[in-house]
């Protein structure tokens, strides 16, 4: 038995899963049973127990593990429980599997919430990303992601130093960002003229066919019709 | 060769001209024929600033890198007969920072030299002049020389 607990611990960190539980169920123990002679009973027996789940469980461990990689779905935990317990009738035993359970549970609603926080994190990143795909072509400070087909380009309006950036694609009309230009200082977009290296910009161009890098500046000016 | 510093300067300053510039100004390489770029010969346009009699203006100015840059200053140029005191016939600007044995470091870069070159335009220094005709017409009918500025400055519309 010393013999298969060896050759499994390099398989399953088990330092990390029974310590706690072993530690939890002898406090609880000490603290429900008053009476000495079962917890010396049970003292003794809690070892085997521990052994023979580390004989018996790390392969029913890692296999739970693993199905949660895989598909997120938690096996019923209670077979595996029933099976044990067909087996082995003492009742520490049988704390020990509740135990075992409870912490399962807790570490993957721990898990879960993991899950959820990484999963909203995606969804951000994924709005940010998507943003340009909309019709509307939303303005924002980009967040230096520098994809193959997208572009940033700073804009500058003629009576304000700062620059206002615009990501976009390659290949997108330059017609789109008059359109949001003009709608931000709600005026007539043909009262709009976009300067890039003193050529005025169409809205036809693009910054891929106007030969554009990431970051260059094109200026506005407001024709006083 | 001195001539890999004057060209890997010029790069950068090109570099960070497109990334920012102030308003209204053009600074570009010359481009050939063929598409490639001569980073020696800088085609520019500055604009005469709002509130002056140059306001409107859009002055085209040819920058002449040597291989010696930044060690020497390039040569500005307007078109020839450019209407300023501070402007040879040739339409040479004579300026302090322009001038390697006076005004001139290394350090000042391109978009120093045109927002300098477009100061002078409103303020020339009569202590320094470069023509006649400009010149005399600054010191002595200040009428004519504001009609004749403003003139000039309707010859260089913008181009877009």
């Amino acid at each position: 038995m010393a013999d298969s607990a060896e050759e499994f611990e390099p398989l399953f960190d088990y330092s990390r899963v029974q310590p706690p539980s072993v530690v939890c169920l002898d406090d609880e123990d000490s603290d429900a049973d008053k009476s000495p002679a079962p917890f010396t009973k049970r003292a003794k027996i809690v070892n085997p127990a521990a052994t023979s789940s580390v004989n018996g469980n790390p392969k029913e461990k890692q296999v739970e593990i693993e199905d949660k990689e895989e598909d997120w779905l938690p096996p019923p935990p209670k077979v595996l429980v029933d099976a044990e317990n067909r087996h082995v009738e003492d009742s520490t035993l049988k704390e020990l599997r509740l135990k075992k359970q409870e912490l399962a549970s807790v570490a993957l609603s721990a898990k879960n919430l993991l899950r959820e926080v990484e999963e909203s994190a995606k969804v951000d990143v994924g709005n940010t990303s998507m943003d340009p795909l909309e019709p509307d072509l939303d303005v924002q400070t980009p967040v230096a992601s520098k994809e193959r087909a997208k572009i940033v380009i700073s804009v500058r309006d003629s009576d304000k130093e700062e620059l206002k950036q615009y990501r976009l694609f390659v290949d997108d009309k330059f017609e789109r960002l008059f359109k949001l230009y003009a709608d931000k200082l709600k005026i007539d977009p043909k009262s709009l003229v976009f300067v890039f290296d003193g050529d005025k910009v169409g809205p036809d161009d693009t910054p891929g066919g106007l030969g554009m890098e990431d970051d260059d500046m094109i200026e506005v000016n407001i024709k006083s019709s | 060769m001195s001539g890999g510093i004057a060209r890997g300067r010029l790069a950068e300053e090109r570099k960070s001209w497109r990334k920012n510039h102030p308003h209204g100004f053009v600074a570009k390489p010359e481009t050939m024929p063929d598409g490639t770029v001569n980073l020696m010969i800088w085609h520019c346009i500055i604009p005469g600033k709002v509130g002056t009699d140059w306001e409107g203006g859009f002055f085209p100015l040819t920058l002449n890198f040597s291989e010696d840059y930044p060690s020497k200053p390039p040569k500005c140029r307007f078109p020839q007969g450019f209407f300023h005191p501070n402007v040879y016939p040739s339409g040479t600007v004579c300026l302090s920072i322009l001038n390697e044995d006076s005004g001139w470091r290394p350090a000042i870069t391109v978009k120093q030299i045109l927002v300098g070159i477009q100061d002078l335009l409103d303020q020339p220094n009569p202590a320094d002049p470069a023509q006649t005709e400009g010149y005399h017409l600054f010191i002595q009918d200040a009428v004519e020389y504001k009609k004749r500025v403003r003139q000039q400055a309707k010859q260089y519309p913008p181009l877009v």
